[in-house]
């Protein structure tokens, strides 16, 4: 596999630098690119991730000649690894992958109010668990069949172009040895720590921790998660997020996530375990693992020629948290965008196309669904009132149908009018309610620190 | 013993609290002959004349507590929760590390423990809760499916909510709705000549009035002006970060 694909590298970097050397004569620069690209454009995917294996796939299908550059294939990172039901359909993911169907959600309020969310799940309708592992290896297999050149390697470097039609040179270590590889357009797909980032000065992100444990535990208390994951919220476990319980393979994984007290992740995982503590007893800790997830998109998302796709771009909604769907979506959106401006490759793009075809489009799809969730979180994560009005809220059918429309099918749920109505009515009277409760609480606690 | 009381109120009002307590009283009496009803200053004269000047220092010192304690008395009056009784509940429920209170029964509060005169005491449930939300916030417990939580804020009625949220702060709403809706009247019968009548049929008046109540209600301290600036920051912070990568086209097109 790698001395097929180092031809074209040992061969590309010479043709192109050699006109740039001399750089006197512009139009002259230009004709030269113009009759080396003429064979086909030519794209590099910088990670192999759900983002970036379905970017690569959309490019290869696109007739686009395409590199995928993955450091460890073997390896994934931490996740929890629900994908919604549109997301089996719109991507063909066969069902042997998943590992669980969850059909039984339960949230659990700090006062320890639980409520069963997934009452109103139809028959057909589930979340699917999946191992990160399975699911990436299977959707970067799939790309590579499409025709994709994929490259096990680490990138070290990418070089920014000379002018406006130069190419960028990616400087990467594959089996000990130094490559460097030519290209036109650079998909960045490289997760919240993303190289390619970094070396177009697209800006930063704050990051969010999640740390999570996979306990084995046993059989018996295994099936009572055979097919139920649950959520805590509650100042003990996240001060601005929730920590879970879902079900794998043939273990769970317990976790919790942060954003404004990092430091303390191991507290609150102390929490959550404490929380749960009677159903995972006796349960081995298999593995602990701790990753970086993006509060809000990236200040740049498309410079020049390159675009950032996925957790590299910062797609991760608050609230939920999920991010799976929404980074193979915008790698096959700006796969499709790269396609679409290219004309199948044979036409060179710049970082208006880029913007039109996928930033636009992207933008347009999903804010608003950003925008939501992250009000959401704000009104509900804010406190422990709002997490009791939450979880109370939670326990209406009506609530539970218009949330699951949303996240298995991922549109903005049409309701019937009386019913959101109702709904707002009955959010703003458990908001109410809980916040009286929650102030007492504090008034409650002024007077015993008075006391003592 | 309660005109006492009420008697120290009346040396707050005269500027300088300390000469009363010096026992110089003749010249700081007079004007009090001169301006106040002569029954008061009877009882002030009572007063040191029974203990002597010692007492009257003690009585000056006494004039600025009243206020406190009659607003610490509204507030343990207004949520019933009187902390000495809830100690040793609460160190009672630590040594067993789970909540305990007879009147939680099943993972709900019982309400035929909660009835008075017939009716249910929903004051008396919402303290409770408020106790054991508290205390469960303080010894995070772990959920178990054998005693499960049923317990939700939705079983209490509307009003006894209503009463809680509303109450202490509705005198004050409605008096500064009054004012502000009579002199907004007045200035635009001033300025435009419209009558009240008028105003009632009037478009703009409307807005004002809605303008108004809805300043009113939002707007009930000074520090919520703050409040609500900061919320609209934090909401539109979040387009912004989304908006950033469209920010350089505009410059670079232009």
């Amino acid at each position: 596999m790698a001395s097929h694909t180092l031809t074209p590298v040992h061969h590309h970097p010479q043709s192109l630098t050699q006109p740039f050397k001399s750089k006197t004569f512009k139009p002259q620069n230009l004709n030269c690119k113009n009759a080396i690209i003429s064979s086909k454009l030519r794209v590099a995917v910088i990670g192999g991730g759900p983002a970036g294996s379905s970017a690569a796939e959309a490019l290869a299908a696109g007739g686009i000649e395409t590199f995928l550059f993955e450091r460890s294939p073997e390896a994934a990172k931490p996740c929890g690894g629900a994908i919604p039901l549109c997301m089996l359909e719109e991507f063909a993911i066969p069902s042997h992958l998943i590992d669980r169907k969850v059909t039984q959600m339960k949230i659990i309020s700090p006062s320890n109010l639980t409520v069963d969310f997934g009452k109103t799940l139809k028959p057909h309708e589930f979340i699917s668990m999946v191992r990160r592992e399975v699911l990436d290896s299977f959707l970067r297999d799939r790309a590579e069949n499409r025709g994709a050149n994929l490259i096990k390697a680490l990138v070290t470097n990418i070089q920014l172009p000379v002018t406006e039609k130069s190419p960028y040179k990616i400087h990467y270590i594959s089996n000990n040895t130094q490559n460097t590889l030519s290209v036109d357009v650079i998909v960045g797909a490289d997760g919240a720590n993303s190289k390619v980032a970094k070396s177009i000065k697209a800006g930063d992100y704050t990051c969010a921790i999640a740390f999570q444990e996979r306990i084995k535990l046993p059989d018996h208390k295994m099936k009572y998660y055979e097919n139920l994951a649950e959520m805590y919220v509650g100042n003990d476990v996240s001060p601005d997020f929730y920590a879970w319980v879902f079900p794998k393979c043939d273990h769970v994984a317990v976790g919790t996530g942060t954003i404004s007290s990092k430091q303390n992740i191991k507290q609150f995982q102390g929490a959550i375990r404490n929380r749960v503590k009677p159903k995972i007893e006796g349960g081995k800790i298999m593995k602990s693992e701790a990753h970086p997830i993006p509060e809000h998109p990236r200040p740049i998302r498309v410079l020049g020629r390159v675009a950032l796709v996925g957790d590299a771009a910062g797609y991760v909604t608050k609230c939920s948290g999920e991010g799976i769907y929404f980074a193979a979506k915008s790698g096959r959106m700006c796969g499709e965008a790269i396609v679409r401006a290219s004309e199948n490759g044979e036409k060179t793009i710049g970082e208006g196309d880029l913007k039109r075809e996928y930033l636009k489009k992207w933008d347009n799809e999903y804010f608003c669904t950003f925008k939501f969730l992250d009000m959401l979180q704000r009104i509900f994560y804010r406190s422990n009132a709002g997490r009791e009005a939450l979880v109370e809220l939670c326990g209406d059918e009506y609530v539970q149908r218009m949330t699951f429309e949303s996240y298995l099918y991922k549109k903005l749920a049409h309701g019937n009018g009386w019913e959101d109505v109702k709904m707002a009515v009955s959010s703003i009277g458990s908001l109410i309610r809980c916040n009286v409760v929650g102030r007492e609480i504090d008034e409650f606690r002024k007077r015993m620190e008075l006391q003592f | 013993m309660s005109m006492a009381i009420f008697s120290p109120k009346l040396p707050t009002l005269a500027p300088p609290s300390s000469h009363f307590s010096n026992g110089k009283t003749h010249l700081n009496f007079k004007p009090y002959l001169s301006l106040g009803p002569a029954k008061k200053l009877n009882f002030q004269l009572f007063v040191s004349a029974d203990n002597g000047s010692g007492v009257a220092a003690t009585v000056a010192d006494e004039t600025p507590p009243p206020p406190p304690p009659d607003v610490i008395s509204d507030e343990s009056v207004g949520s019933n929760g009187s902390p000495p009784q809830a100690a040793p509940e609460e160190v009672a429920a630590e040594a067993v590390n789970t909540f305990q209170d007879a009147r939680w029964v099943g993972g709900t509060w019982d309400l035929k423990q909660f009835s008075k005169n017939g009716s249910t005491d929903w004051d008396a449930l919402i303290d409770a809760e408020v106790k054991r939300r508290k205390w469960m916030e303080d010894n995070p417990q772990s959920s178990s499916n054998e005693n499960p939580v049923a317990f939700d804020t939705s079983i209490i009625p509307w009003w006894a909510w209503m009463k809680r949220f509303h109450l202490p702060e509705a005198e004050l709403l409605n008096g500064r709705a009054a004012m502000i809706g009579f002199f907004m009247a007045y200035f635009v019968d001033s300025l435009t000549g419209v009558g009240l009548v008028d105003q009632t049929n009037n478009f703009f008046c409307k807005t004002l009035l809605f303008v108004a109540v809805a300043g009113v209600l939002l707007i009930r301290k000074n520090e919520d002006v703050e409040k609500i600036k900061k919320l609209l920051e934090e909401t539109t912070f979040y387009d912004k970060q989304w908006q950033a990568t469209w920010k350089d086209e505009t410059p670079n097109k232009n």
